[in-house]
């Protein structure tokens, strides 16, 4: 009986604040996860090609580009479809059999997806062919190796640029939802393409560690990592500070994310494992010098530790308005 | 012509009609409803009130639901109407993240339960399976009853006026809560009660310009 009158109770969401769970709880749990491998492979991808313009530097970074390749090609896009509930009707969204990428940053999304991965699956090709990856002595004409070249330098460029759109679309995605005020800041793409980058930095430290980045100075990355880090910081208390100023939702939502229910994950998952630490190992290995690997592999996993926690705080405390603010006279 | 609808919070009496007869005209899955009642718990004078407000798909001018919609199956008709093509939609939810209002649902399969869990479907539920197709995986919310606006316009009829033309919950409602009818007509009967009764839209900030209308009053009462 109570299973009949179960549509007659009455709905008590949207009379005070409510927070979006489509995107964080049950199966929305994949978009978090989608999120975050969004960020790190872009974030590695751009790094790498930014490193890989650095003489000595040519070998690890493809190793880092083709990881980043793997995870946006066979984590990031299949967890977006598993999230779907009808994931075999995917080709609507691509044109020519849709249009809404002239609306939909989540379309744009999807068609920066897939022209990365396009590009950037072609410039391995070519930087493997250029640059010998296995020492298999690969040898060219000089006119073919600057064919090679030049094409390689093309699909970088391509690739490159696919990787920032593929990096900050997920900011725009959620920018444009008015409704959820902590979102609708101009300043959230700018925080997320800035730490997606600041977790490639420390994937393609990992990266480093394997017999790929043997005889690497990894100071270099490490001085970046720093500096993205401090950057980082920047922005997202600016965006803290300037969503509380966007309406009472982005409030609320920022007190939850500084006092409220996600404080733990915020300053303890965010703020001190994903930065402060990982900032201080930085600063100790620019200092001293020296790095000391096990120090290194943890500054490392507690990036990817912040990487996790900061998006899970972003897609956690967002909440709306209440439906009535006006004064109905009750 | 641009279909809207005016709510009339002073006539509400909270009988749960226009959800009723969404549920017969649309045959929703039991954990489905279009329409709601919102409740608002309120204290007056030390006791304790709760009142109810009917909401439903607002129907947007400027419906952020289809400009987010990745596969275009939400689309909004010429008359103003916001549908969901539930044979296009590929269920990513981003039109329920954008909707300010709420008014979204995804239908998924554990929402798909049946009236009795396990004991099959009754005659209503198979009758709605072939009459009114819900698919899981993909998102729902109101159409205005559009299949009874065409249906009605085809044969001379005009919704908001002939029954027959007019949505399921505007013709149940036994307090003539909600009216239904064209908003670009100023000589329409919701124009009049807009015009007349100062008529408010949900979360004008938001510059959809919804096509729902309330006008104020002491709910239930």
């Amino acid at each position: 009986m109570a299973k009949i009158q179960e549509w007659m109770i009455v709905h008590k969401y949207m009379t005070d604040y409510t927070p979006q769970t489509e995107w964080i709880e049950r199966r929305g749990i994949l978009v978090w996860i989608a999120e975050v491998c969004t960020s790190i492979g872009t974030g590695l991808y751009l790094i790498s090609l930014f490193f890989s313009l650095v003489p000595g530097y040519e070998i690890i970074t493809w190793w880092g580009m083709l990881v980043a390749w793997l995870i946006i090609m066979f984590l990031k896009i299949p967890l977006h479809l598993i999230y779907f509930g009808k994931p075999l009707r995917f080709w609507r969204t691509i044109p020519p059999f849709s249009s809404a990428w002239k609306t939909s940053w989540f379309a744009r999304g999807i068609i920066f997806s897939i022209l990365f991965g396009t590009f950037a699956f072609i410039q391995l090709v070519f930087s493997f062919l250029t640059i010998d990856v296995f020492n298999i002595g690969l040898q060219f004409s000089a006119i073919g190796l600057a064919t090679l070249t030049g094409f390689e330098i093309l699909f970088k460029v391509l690739g490159g640029i696919f990787a920032f759109l593929g990096g900050i679309y997920p900011g725009f995605i959620m920018n444009y939802c008015k409704a959820i005020q902590f979102w609708n800041s101009g300043l959230l793409p700018v925080v997320l393409i800035i730490g997606g980058i600041l977790d490639g930095c420390a994937l393609l430290m990992a990266v480093g560690l394997t017999p790929a980045g043997a005889g690497i100075d990894g100071h270099v990355v490490e001085l970046v990592s720093a500096i993205l880090l401090i950057v980082n910081i920047f922005f997202i208390a600016v965006y803290l500070l300037s969503a509380t100023y966007i309406g009472s939702a982005g409030k609320v939502s920022t007190m939850k994310l500084l006092k409220g229910s996600q404080a733990p994950v915020f300053w303890l998952g965010v703020i001190i494992l994903g930065m402060i630490i990982p900032l201080a190992i930085s600063l100790y290995t620019l200092t001293f010098g020296a790095s000391i690997i096990p120090l290194l592999i943890i500054a490392i996993l507690l990036h990817t530790i912040g990487a996790f926690a900061l998006k899970y705080c972003i897609l956690k405390v967002a909440i709306y308005k209440p439906l009535f603010v006006v004064n109905l006279g009750v | 012509m641009r279909w809207g609808m005016v709510v009339d919070l002073r006539k509400c009496i909270r009988c749960y009609s226009c959800i009723a007869a969404c549920r017969v005209e649309h045959f929703h899955p039991m954990r489905i409803t279009w329409p709601r009642l919102i409740a608002v718990e309120t204290v007056e004078l030390g006791a304790p009130k709760t009142f109810t407000y009917p909401v439903r798909c607002n129907h947007c001018k400027d419906a952020p639901c289809v400009d987010v919609c990745i596969s275009g199956a939400t689309q909004r008709r010429e008359d103003g109407i916001v549908w969901v093509d539930q044979n296009k939609c590929v269920g990513c939810r981003y039109c329920i993240i954008a909707c300010p209002y709420q008014n979204r649902t995804f239908f998924s399969k554990d929402k798909d339960t049946g009236f009795f869990p396990g004991k099959g479907l009754t005659d209503f539920e198979k009758a709605g399976k072939k009459q009114y197709p819900h698919q899981t995986g993909t998102t729902e919310k109101c159409n205005f009853c559009m299949e009874r606006i065409d249906a009605g316009l085809a044969k001379g009829l005009k919704p908001g006026v002939d029954r027959e033309s007019t949505p399921a919950c505007v013709n149940m409602c036994p307090a003539r809560a909600l009216t239904f009818g064209d908003l670009d007509d100023p000589n329409s009967e919701v124009s009049k009660l807009i015009r007349g009764n100062r008529g408010f839209q949900l979360h004008p900030e938001f510059e959809t310009d919804p096509s729902v209308y309330y006008i104020e009053g002491k709910i239930g009462e």
